[in-house]
């Protein structure tokens, strides 16, 4: 391991680091453009030049390996005097628009230029001006603020997996551009905005509406899938201005989807302020208490078995566990939170978790994906994936429906009778996993939602004991989610009790007339026209379909208006945390579910956020571990009659995200993210329907 | 102007004193639309190098109410008054007007809640679901 002494401090580093960041661990800060820890070596700004003892020239920190006995001084009057040089070329082409550029105030030129700027120009001659492109819908262009330091073409290429970015022309004619004048087609594109260093590449919709300072910033959760992203969430007043992600190594690195970033707009239109009440037919505003009062009548008279509820996507853990408590007291087992109709939990925990891990996918060594397709599932899961591929040796086999996943993959076939065929060792694709040292097995929703979905889980199981995917060491069973509510809502056990009645037989036992009270939490993804006559009671943040078909409609707490727990796919336990408060009437959901219990007569015995987390962490130990993972080990074993269920069904797999951008009701709601299903279109798979 | 508001009032035209320097050493010059007067000291006394001027209003004592033409020469910018350099207002200038910046004809900007009218949407708003 080098040894060497940064500003007189001695550091010992690994093998191969860039003396970059050696210098960071040594504390001596370096000014940088282009260097980026998770993008390769660009080496073009020169900003982060250092004096090492015995070498002619200042040297690029960011492309030299930290080198035994080097001895580098950071901060001499020469490094000082280089980087003044670099800085003033920089600034010879760059314009002085800082009070009108939306980077104003995080940006690092104009940060670096306060430490390294000098105070006037020496060049006479016009700036050069370059014409803007098009981006798509969400970033907007300068160009002419372009420092050049290609950041954003390493990310499109290296991370998003899209070679839509690159640059034309060499030196003071360089340009960036998509080439074809076209959006970049990437659920990551606008990670490249954080990126930019300077205001070349800014947010679209958000444009000129506030300045960084502005934010009162507070760190969050997102929803928008299972995966469970660390955001930012910027608010202003009572307004959400912006998401930005947050690192965390274990779940995004850096990066979060163009949905999570957006979805800001959906969280201001269609929002449900004030309690409605359905008379003659009519939804009329009411109060709190009218509204309590008609469920209250409704529920006294209904009988307990004929009384449902229905948990959506982006339900908090807290309210679920209320509105289960209730219905436990109400002696109603018909709940239920998979309203995709998936045929999971009830089985361990293990057997609905990725339990590799999302930064465990770096470990794999073959991958067999079921059912899925990560890239609108979980975009930001899909680039650890591509992660993954990018150092190579690593297969990857698909069965379900053919997509551009941005890397290419071994298409094995599209449904059920595939993975029989693996099962029974018909496919060679089974030698690949057996031959790996750590063979890793996605199943998605779209295989999980197949009526023998219970099957199409045990074979992928099956699969996993044949390539010896689930050792001490190592859990190669993953399970995808789509829906960031879904594994707690199986953690706690919203799932049909004895005799109960799942999602498929509400609706069907509604539609018949058998089921009188639906109570639905935030569920829009379900066929409402198939609720019948049932008394409907909404509760949720967005007036979607859900509350079209209400009769009682209860305003909820949008994600950023509430503290909430949510447990990602991987069964990481996180807290979400409020940022503005509700709207209008609106309240944090499962206060809303305690004060009703109470004029139910049938009060739930927590009155405070942390009793309910206390009693959700009695129940489940591991809601306790926050921000950790809790291995589970108890996959079930597989019997013959289990995979006997997978009959020779030959009908393809279903794709579950239709359409990325409009997943769910606060999407729905989002003008951005109408635009941008607009311009990306559906999913081709749909087009092909 | 009543003699009595001469005497107790010193923001509205002329105080008793000015009417004294004036009557002693003021030479009219000129007036302005408005019927403001402006002198100047007839025995050359000067402040600073400067010729002394003065204007007495006709009415409130603003200083904005100056027009620019008469502000030019009352500033020492230009020494000819605008009646001895042939001043003519172009037809495409407004007529001058004083700041009224704490009056109630003050500007309003809309958005501004003394203005009248609907408040523009802001910071905080957000658009609620109605039902059809
Ligand atoms: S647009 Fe921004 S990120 Fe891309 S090369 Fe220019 S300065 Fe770098
Ligand atoms: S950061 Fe080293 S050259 Fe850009």
């Amino acid at each position: 391991m080098p040894k060497l002494v940064v500003d007189g401090v001695e550091v010992e580093v690994e093998p191969g680091t860039t003396l970059i960041q050696a210098c960071e661990a040594a504390g001596s800060e370096i000014p940088r453009f282009c260097y980026h820890e998770r993008l390769s070596i660009a080496g073009n700004c020169r900003m982060c030049l250092v004096e090492v003892e015995k070498s002619p020239k200042p040297v690029a920190s960011c492309a030299m390996p930290a080198g035994e006995g080097m001895v580098v001084h950071t901060n001499s009057p020469l490094v000082k005097r280089a980087r003044e040089g670099v800085m003033e070329f920089l600034l010879i082409n760059h314009p002085l628009d800082c009070p009108i550029c939306d980077q104003g105030g995080e940006c690092d030129l104009q940060d670096q230029s306060m430490a390294y700027g000098v105070d006037g120009s020496r060049f006479h001659e016009n700036k050069r001006a370059v014409e803007e492109k098009y981006m798509g819908p969400l970033v907007k262009t300068v160009m002419t603020r372009c420092i050049h330091c290609t950041r954003c073409i390493r990310f499109t290429t290296e991370v998003a997996g899209i070679s839509e970015l690159g640059a034309i022309g060499r030196g003071e004619d360089m340009e960036i551009t998509t080439y074809l004048e076209k959006a970049l087609s990437s659920e990551l594109s606008a990670n490249v905005v954080d990126l930019c260093p300077v205001g070349a590449l800014t947010f679209r919709p958000t444009a000129f509406s506030a300045r960084p300072w502005e934010y009162k910033k507070t760190e969050s959760i997102d929803v928008m899938d299972a995966v469970g992203s660390n955001i930012r969430v910027d608010s202003r007043g009572a307004e959400v201005m912006r998401i930005l992600p947050r690192t965390n190594d274990d779940v995004n690195e850096e990066w979060i989807s163009d949905k999570t970033r957006f979805v800001v707009d959906g969280l201001k239109t269609q929002r449900l302020d004030t309690p409605y009440v359905r008379e003659n037919g009519k939804l009329r505003a009411a109060t709190w208490d009218e509204a309590f009062a008609a469920i209250a009548a409704k529920v006294k008279a209904a009988k307990p078995e004929r009384m449902a509820a229905i948990a959506g996507d982006l339900a908090c853990a807290e309210s679920m566990k209320a509105l289960k408590d209730l219905f436990d007291k109400l002696g109603s087992a018909n709940i239920d939170c998979r309203q995709d109709g998936a045929k999971i939990g009830g089985k361990g925990r293990a057997a609905y978790l990725f339990n590799s891990t999302i930064a465990g996918i770096e470990s794999a060594d073959a991958l067999l994906i079921v059912g899925s397709d990560p890239r609108k599932e979980a975009p930001v899961l899909n680039a650890r994936i591509l992660k993954r591929w990018n150092q190579g040796h690593f297969r990857v086999g698909l069965v379900g429906e053919k997509r551009d996943l941005t890397y290419p993959y071994d298409y094995l076939g599209a449904g059920a009778s595939t993975l029989g065929d693996l099962v029974a060792g018909k496919h060679d694709f089974l030698e690949v996993l057996k031959g790996a040292k750590n063979p890793m097995i996605i199943v998605g929703q779209g295989a999980l939602t197949q009526k023998n979905g219970a099957a199409i889980l045990a074979a992928a199981l099956k699969i996993a004991e044949l390539a010896n995917a689930v050792r001490e060491d190592w859990n190669g069973f993953n399970v995808l989610h789509t829906a960031a509510s879904r594994v707690a809502g199986l953690d706690l056990g919203f799932l049909p009790g004895e005799g109960g009645r799942d999602v498929e037989a509400i609706l069907e036992g509604a539609s018949k007339g058998d089921v009188d009270f639906v109570y639905l939490l935030g569920a829009d993804e379900i066929d409402t026209a198939r609720l019948g006559s049932a008394f409907v009671v909404y509760q949720g943040s967005h007036g979607d379909m859900g509350a079209h078909r209400a009769d009682v409609i209860l305003p909820g707490a949008a994600y950023t208006e509430k503290n909430g727990t949510y447990v990602n796919t991987e069964g990481r336990v996180q807290f979400g945390r409020r940022a503005i408060f509700p709207m209008g009437e609106a309240r944090e959901d499962w206060t809303i579910i305690r004060a009703l219990s109470a004029v139910l007569g049938q009060t739930l015995p927590y009155d405070s956020l942390n009793a309910l987390r206390d009693a959700m962490a009695a129940a489940l130990p591991h809601f306790d571990a926050v921000d950790m993972i809790v291995p589970a080990h108890d996959l079930p074993s597989v019997s013959d009659a289990d995979l006997a269920a997978l009959g020779d069904d030959t009908s393809p797999f279903a794709v579950p995200v239709k359409d990325f951008y409009l997943t769910n009701p606060v999407a729905r709601a989002s003008r951005v993210m109408a635009l941008c299903s607009a311009e990306f279109g559906a999913a081709p798979a749909q087009a092909a329907e | 102007m009543s003699l009595f508001s001469e005497i107790f009032v010193w923001w509205h035209g002329q105080t008793m004193g000015t009417r004294f320097y004036t009557w002693r050493k003021g030479k009219l010059m000129g007036t302005d639309d408005q019927g403001n007067k402006y002198y100047q000291a007839s025995d050359g006394a000067s402040i600073g190098g400067y010729v002394r001027r003065w204007a007495i209003y006709n009415g409130d004592a603003e200083a904005s109410r100056v027009p620019p033409e008469w502000h030019g020469w009352l500033h020492h910018t230009v020494d000819v008054t605008p009646d001895e350099s042939g001043y003519r207002v172009k037809p495409w200038e407004k007529p001058h007007r004083a700041n009224l910046t704490g009056t109630p004809l003050a500007y309003r900007p809309s958005g501004s809640i003394l203005a009248e009218g609907v408040r523009p949407a802001a910071t905080g708003d957000y658009e609620a679901w109605k039902p059809e």
